[in-house]
C-alpha cells in the first residue's frame, strides 16, 4: 500500500476528478447539445490519441484510419441485421479492424515515409468503392451506396452511448501512458529516429511497428463503432472519407504531435471550432486547414508546445507531477524516452 | 483479338497519356525535392476548375485558357515551395506531409465554396466529338489527352536537357551540395522546380476536365493515380512515367469493360496496392 501511496501525485487526483465529472455530466441535466459535443470530443480524443501513437511516436503517417473505423462500423451494422447484439458487434468490429490492420501491414510496412502515407491513403479509397458495390444482407433497396441502418439498438439512449465513448477515450489515454512508459515505447522511438540502427541493435522493427498499428486500429475501430451507434446509420461515402483523417490529424497537430496532452487539447479545439464555425459551412474546414498550416509552421508541437515554453506552465506541471509523499518527482513520472534524452 | 476488345485497348492507351501527364508534376517534385506532394491531385483539379470558370463566365476556349491558368498555378507553386515547404523541411520529416495535407484541405474547400460540391465538366464542341477507327467510335478528348501528354513530356525532356535552368534543376536533384558549390541557388531552383511542375498540373487539369466530370474532392483519386503511375514507372524516368500511365489506363478500361464501370477504379487502386506490396521500388526501378 505504501508504495502505491507514494506514487499518487496531484495529476492522478485531477484525472479522477475530470473522469468522474465527465461520467456524471449527462445525469445532471446537461443540455442535450452539450452531451453531443462532449460525445464527439471523446470519440475524436480516442482516435487522435491512436493517430498520435502511430504517427507521432512511431513515425508512420497513417492515412488509413477511416478504414478501421469504417470496417468496425460496418461489422456492427451488418451484425445487427443478422441478430447479433450491438455489444458483440462492437467487439467484433474492433477485432475486424485489428485483423485488417494485420493484413495490410504485410503490404504497407514495406514502405516508409511518404510511400507509407500514400500506400495507406489508397486503402480507404478502395474500401469505399468495395462497400459501394457490396450488398451482403438485405434486399436491393439497402446496402451499397444507400447504406445500412443499425437495427435493434432502441434500448441505447444517448447517455449509454456517451458512457461507452467515455470508457473508450479513457482506455486510449491509459494505453498511451502505459505504452510510452514501457520498453515498447522506447523501441518505437528508436525505430522512428533511425530504423537501421535500431534493427542492428536487435530491435525487431517489423513487430515493434505492428503493435501500435494494430492497437490503433482496434481502438479507432471501437471509437468509430460507438460513433455509428450514435448515428444509427452507415454508408460508404462519408465513412471511408478523407475528412475523418483530416479531423484526426487536425486534432493531433493543433494540440501537439508527439505530446501526451496534445490530442486532449486538440480534440477540445476541434470540437469547439466545429460548432463555432458550423454556420459557415464549407468555410469551417477551410479555416481549419489554415490553422493546421500556421500551427505546423509556428509551433510544430502545437498548443502544448507553446505552453511548454511558458514558465508558469512548467511550475504547474511540476506541482501536478510531484507525488504527495515524496519531495522530489519520481523517476517513473517521466517516460523512459525522456530519461534517455537527459 | 475480338473486335470488342479493341475499344478498351485503344481507350486505355489514350487514357494512359492523361495519367502520365497528371503524374509528371508529382514525379518532378518528388525527384527534385524528395517530397510527395499530397496536394498534387487537388492542384490539378484546381486547374480544371480555373479552366471551367473561364469557359463558363468568359466563354474562353479551355485550351486558350491555359494562357491564364498556367501562370496562376506557376505562381501558386512557387509560393507554396518558397513560403511553406521550404520552412517545413527544416522542421521535421512529417511537417511537409502535414502541410501538403493542409493545402489540399484549403484547395478542396475553397473550390467547394466557389463552385458547389456538384459534378461539373468542361464541354466544348471538339471535346464532345468523336472519331472513328474502322467501325468503332472514340472520343476526341481522349486522343487530345494522349497527344498533349506526348508533347508536354517531350518538351519537359528537352527543357531539362538543354536549358541552363533545366540542367540546374537536374543538378540540384542529383546532389544538392555539389550543385551549391557550382554556384546554383538551390533554394530558388526548388521554388522554380515546384512552379514548373505546376505548369504540367495546369495542363493536366484542363485536359482532365475535358475528359472526365470532376468534383472538388476528385483530387484524392487523381493523386492516387498519379502516385501509382510514379510507383509503377519508377522515379526520374519520363519513359517509365509514360509506361506507368499506360498500364494504369489499361487496367482501368479493361476492368471497366469486364466488370462494369463502377468497379474500374477499385482495380486501379488494387493495382497500386499490389505494386506497392510487391515492388515498392517500381516495376522498372532497381
Amino acid at each position: 500500500m505504501r508504495s502505491i501511496a507514494t506514487k499518487i501525485a496531484p495529476e492522478h487526483i485531477l484525472a479522477v476528478i475530470v473522469m468522474v465529472f465527465l461520467a456524471i455530466m449527462p445525469g445532471i441535466g446537461l443540455p442535450r447539445a452539450w452531451t453531443l459535443y462532449i460525445l464527439l470530443f471523446l470519440i475524436y480524443l480516442a482516435m487522435s490519441n491512436m493517430w498520435n501513437l502511430v504517427a507521432g511516436y512511431s513515425g508512420m503517417i497513417s492515412l488509413c484510419q477511416p478504414a478501421f473505423l469504417g470496417l468496425a462500423g460496418y461489422t456492427l451494422a451488418l451484425g445487427t441485421w443478422v441478430q447479433v447484439p450491438w455489444w458483440a458487434g462492437l467487439i467484433g468490429g474492433a477485432a475486424v479492424a485489428g485483423i485488417f490492420a494485420l493484413l495490410i501491414s504485410l503490404a504497407v510496412f514495406r514502405l516508409s515515409g511518404v510511400y507509407f502515407a500514400i500506400g495507406t491513403l489508397v486503402v480507404p479509397e478502395a474500401l469505399r468503392i468495395g462497400f459501394y458495390l457490396w450488398r451482403p444482407v438485405g434486399g436491393s433497396l439497402v446496402g451499397g451506396g444507400a447504406g445500412y441502418t443499425i437495427k435493434n439498438i432502441s434500448s441505447l439512449g444517448i447517455q449509454e452511448i456517451y458512457w461507452l465513448a467515455l470508457i473508450i477515450a479513457i482506455i486510449s489515454v491509459i494505453a498511451i501512458r502505459i505504452i510510452l512508459r514501457s520498453n515498447l515505447g522506447l523501441g518505437l522511438t528508436a525505430v522512428r529516429d533511425n530504423q537501421r540502427s535500431a534493427a542492428s541493435s536487435g530491435v525487431n522493427t517489423f513487430r515493434i511497428k505492428l503493435y501500435p498499428f494494430v492497437i490503433s486500429a482496434i481502438i479507432t475501430g471501437l471509437a468509430g463503432a460507438v460513433f455509428f451507434l450514435y448515428l444509427q446509420y452507415i454508408e460508404p461515402v462519408s465513412t471511408f472519407n478523407v475528412k475523418w483523417t483530416m479531423i484526426i490529424l487536425l486534432a493531433t497537430v493543433i494540440g501537439g504531435l508527439r505530446t501526451e496532452g496534445g490530442p486532449i487539447i486538440g480534440s477540445i479545439v476541434v470540437v469547439f471550432l466545429h460548432f463555432l464555425l458550423a454556420k459557415y459551412g464549407d468555410y469551417s474546414l477551410l479555416i481549419q486547414g489554415v490553422i493546421l498550416i500556421v500551427i505546423m509552421l509556428l509551433s510544430p508541437q502545437g498548443l502544448v508546445g507553446i505552453a511548454k515554453k511558458s514558465r508558469y506552465f512548467q511550475v504547474i506541471l511540476d506541482f501536478l507531477r510531484r507525488p504527495f509523499f515524496s519531495s522530489k518527482p519520481l523517476s517513473g513520472e517521466n517516460t523512459k524516452v525522456e530519461q534517455i534524452a537527459r | 483479338m475480338g473486335g470488342d476488345l479493341v475499344t478498351p485497348l485503344v481507350m486505355g492507351i489514350l487514357l494512359g497519356g492523361l495519367y502520365a501527364l497528371i503524374a509528371l508534376g508529382l514525379s518532378m517534385v518528388f525527384g527534385v525535392m524528395r517530397l510527395i506532394n499530397l496536394a498534387h491531385g487537388d492542384l490539378v483539379i484546381l486547374g480544371s476548375y480555373l479552366s471551367y470558370s473561364l469557359l463558363k463566365y468568359l466563354g474562353m476556349d479551355p485550351i486558350l485558357s491555359l494562357v491564364i491558368t498556367i501562370p496562376i498555378l506557376f505562381g501558386l507553386g512557387f509560393l507554396i515551395q518558397q513560403y511553406l515547404m521550404r520552412r517545413a523541411f527544416a522542421i521535421s520529416s512529417e511537417a511537409p506531409l502535414i502541410i501538403a495535407f493542409g493545402i489540399a484541405l484549403i484547395i478542396q474547400n475553397s473550390v467547394q465554396i466557389q463552385f458547389s460540391p456538384l459534378q461539373v465538366g468542361i464541354s466544348t464542341a471538339y471535346s464532345m466529338a468523336s472519331f472513328n477507327i474502322g467501325s468503332m467510335q472514340f472520343p476526341v478528348s481522349y486522343l487530345l489527352d494522349f497527344l498533349v501528354a506526348l508533347i508536354v513530356m517531350l518538351a519537359f525532356r528537352e527543357f531539362l536537357k538543354r536549358t541552363y535552368l533545366g540542367r540546374a534543376i537536374t543538378a540540384a536533384s542529383q546532389d544538392k551540395k555539389a550543385a551549391q558549390l557550382m554556384g546554383i541557388n538551390t533554394g530558388l531552383i526548388y521554388g522554380l522546380a515546384f512552379a514548373i511542375a505546376m505548369i504540367s498540373a495546369a495542363i493536366a487539369g484542363t485536359f482532365l476536365g475535358m475528359t472526365f466530370p470532376f468534383t472538388p474532392t476528385s483530387g484524392t483519386q487523381f493523386l492516387i493515380i498519379a502516385f501509382g503511375v510514379v510507383i509503377i514507372g519508377g522515379l526520374g524516368s519520363l519513359l517509365g512515367t509514360f509506361i506507368g500511365g499506360l498500364i494504369l489506363g489499361l487496367v482501368q478500361t479493361f476492368s471497366g469493360y469486364f466488370l462494369g464501370s463502377a468497379a474500374q477504379m477499385l482495380f486501379v487502386f488494387l493495382t497500386v496496392l499490389v505494386v506497392l506490396a510487391i515492388r515498392p521500388q517500381g516495376l522498372f526501378g532497381k
